[in-house]
């Protein structure tokens, strides 16, 4: 057994630290004022290679394994939540499912752009009517001539609005039931596909979230990712690696939220001490640490199987839910720690809190993520 | 076309070092990093590299375990390094880090035409090496350098002294210590750092070099500073602000 990161990830950690110190942590508190997307960030992020981390070199990618793109994720959501996510979606699901069942054609046209960060990822399955229960939903792809035909609304899509591919999930034989989704790829500018209004949210709010509507939406034979009717499967795949991603997430979050109650507590006096030498917050703060840790190891585990080419669906979901329940148990104890000053715009801390509440939603609910652990241990 | 030698020192990072409840210092989980103003240093062979061609040796002298240090250098973009290592270098002194690295650029780089080094790290900043390598080199040196430029045989610098911008030229061979307004080092991307090790490194032991003179300091103690905060309450009226200010002027807050 070995806990020892690599020299190159820990020097990786270091630089994507330096990097959202210097360009994230100044702009974080607007871009959540402002629910802004800040496409001149991601210029900078695409100059680092930040967003092509676990695609190889000859995609366009920085050929770094899946361990090291989760660090720098856990490092920028340390500073912004929605920023980590972003590059999270961007590149561990949607880029990740372009090179794991791509043809090498769309690889060369799709993927490279991708990973060389000129454009945004996204990944387009949940629908108004079809959260947790995902067969539920009803839009279509009728294939005509050489086309696909897309018809149905798509809701909750990050980078919808500011998106340039986007993987399309739609029913090429709804009777086949499980194996009846397909998988397309659209480029922005598709006639037929439009994004609606970026919704206002509680948090995660510079993430661009929204509608996809698809009217007669023609896609050429060639789009069609993978083989029709492994839409599913191939989700599933994505939200493997989707999850690892959101439980760094989850830990940028609460590392956040834990460096944040030291501060405070060491400086906050009352009754003539720092608040830290109460028992009632140390403990609190004895609690975040060790959930921290606990969620980073799970996290981490999750991605070194996946570096193995190991099965890691399991220990992906089981990191997901440890990592996102520890992240918002804790960011309310964060508000807590800092009493009214937490409870105003401006303390990090609340930002953290909205922020956290999304990690057990997207993704699969942690309702879902139990349904998912638990058919896998009583199984 | 130049062959220019960055040098620089692998030390704690101070962001790290937590002060004890009774003022000792707690070393237990540091960190290390490549001294501040050397980050500028490598900057700065680098860039010179970038207008005029030539290659670029980042040098360090350290521990074994200092092996990272080398990949940070070299995921600044130098060609090759150069790493003089020894599980005794850990407490050196700047002149016995000069000593050892004037023998390794004596004996082992053959045609040299620039060293850049900080003008003082991170840890000590005694401000030493460079001078002291320089005199050991018997070639020029030119310190607290903000701007610097290779022109022909010569090098180029502005030093910034206290009483302006002095302009000085020095044929090369030389060495220059740089200031870090000389340049804003670049955060490495991805991809710099994971081919970083494919880069080639010189490794140098402490058997490969001519013996060491002894260490002249001894440290006596390290506590961490204290700042004590003293809280004085004044009014608004014009006898309290005079008092005001004059307490501040007593500080030297104001002259
Ligand atoms: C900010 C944001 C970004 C998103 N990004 C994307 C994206 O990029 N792409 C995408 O496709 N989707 C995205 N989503 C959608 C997200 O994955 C869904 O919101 C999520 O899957 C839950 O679906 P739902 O909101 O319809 O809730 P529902 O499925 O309606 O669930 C409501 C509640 O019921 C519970 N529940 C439902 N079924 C069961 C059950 N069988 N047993 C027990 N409890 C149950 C849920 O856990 C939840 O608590 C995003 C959502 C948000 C808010």
């Amino acid at each position: 057994m070995d806990f020892k990161l690599t020299e190159e990830q820990e020097l990786i950690r270091k630089n994507m630290r330096e990097f959202a110190e210097k360009y994230v942590d100044p702009i974080a508190v607007e871009i959540d004022e402002n629910s802004r997307h800040p496409a001149e960030l991601f210029q900078k992020l695409a100059e680092g290679d930040w967003l092509g981390m676990p695609i190889p070199v000859e995609y366009g990618g920085a050929g770094a394994d899946y361990l090291t793109h989760v660090i720098a994720v856990e490092e920028l959501s340390r500073s912004c939540a929605s920023t980590g996510f972003t590059v999270s979606i961007h590149v561990g699901i949607a880029a990740m499912l372009i090179l794991l069942f791509g043809n090498e054609q769309q690889k060369q046209k799709y993927l490279i752009p991708l990973a060389k960060g000129q454009n945004l990822g996204a990944f387009v399955l949940t629908e108004p009517g079809a959260g947790t229960d995902i067969m539920a939903a009803t839009t279509t792809a009728v294939l005509d001539g050489n086309d696909y035909v897309l018809n149905g609304t798509k809701t909750f899509t990050s980078n919808g609005p500011t998106g340039g591919t986007y993987l399309v999930f739609a029913w090429t034989d709804k009777a086949a039931g499980r194996k009846g989704m397909s998988a397309f790829i659209i480029p922005r500018d598709t006639p037929g596909m439009k994004a609606g209004e970026h919704f206002n949210k509680m948090g995660l709010r510079s993430s661009q979230t929204s509608e996809m509507v698809f009217k007669d939406c023609r896609t050429p034979r060639e789009n069609l990712l993978g083989k029709e009717g492994a839409g599913l499967a191939m989700a599933m795949t994505g939200f493997d690696h989707g999850r690892t991603g959101i439980a760094a997430q989850s830990v940028g979050i609460l590392q956040a939220a834990l460096d944040e109650s030291i501060r405070y507590s060491k400086e906050r006096v009352q009754f003539g001490a720092p608040i830290a030498r109460q028992q009632a917050i140390s403990w609190m703060i004895a609690d975040m640490a060790t959930d921290l840790a606990a969620a980073r190891f799970l996290t981490y585990h999750a991605a070194w199987l996946k570096d193995q080419q190991q099965p890691f669906s399991k220990e992906a979901s089981m990191a997901k839910l440890f990592a996102s329940e520890a992240a918002m148990r804790h960011t309310i104890k964060a508000v807590q720690i800092q009493g009214g000053y937490g409870y105003c715009k401006g303390a990090k801390v609340e930002r953290l809190m909205r922020d956290a509440k999304i990690t057990e939603i997207y993704e699969g609910t942690s309702e879902a993520q139990r349904m998912i652990i638990s058919g896998n241990v009583l199984r | 076309m130049p062959t220019i030698i960055a040098c620089f020192k692998w030390v704690i990072d101070e962001a790290y070092i937590r002060r004890g409840f009774s003022g000792d210092l707690d070393f237990s989980s540091v960190d290390y990093k490549i001294s501040d103003y050397d980050r500028n240093a490598i900057e700065e062979a680098v860039r010179l590299k970038g207008s005029h061609g030539g290659s670029v040796i980042a040098m360090t002298v350290g521990t074994p375990e200092a092996t990272k240090g080398v990949k940070d250098a070299l995921s600044r973009g130098p060609d090759q390094a150069c790493f003089i290592a020894d599980a005794d270098f850990n407490k050196l002194e700047p002149s016995q880090t000069a000593a050892i690295l004037a023998d390794v650029i004596r004996s082992r780089i053959v045609n040299y035409d620039l060293i850049l080094c900080g003008e003082g790290s991170s840890d000590l900043y005694a401000q030493q090496v460079g001078a002291r390598l320089a005199e050991h080199l018997e070639i020029p040196c030119i310190s607290f350098v903000q701007k610097v430029d290779i022109d022909g045989g010569q090098v180029v610098a502005e030093r910034r002294v206290e009483e302006g911008i002095e302009i000085v030229a020095a044929p090369l061979p030389a060495l220059v210590t740089v200031l870090p307004e000389i340049n804003v080092p670049r955060i490495p991307g991805v991809k710099d750092t994971l081919t970083a090790s494919k880069k080639p490194v010189m490794t140098i032991r402490k058997g490969d070099l001519a013996p060491l003179g002894g260490a002249r300091l001894q440290t006596v103690g390290m506590t961490a500073a204290r700042m004590d905060r003293i809280c004085e309450k004044f009014g608004t009226e014009a006898a309290e602000i005079t008092r005001f200010v004059d307490a501040l002027r007593k500080k030297a807050v104001i002259s």
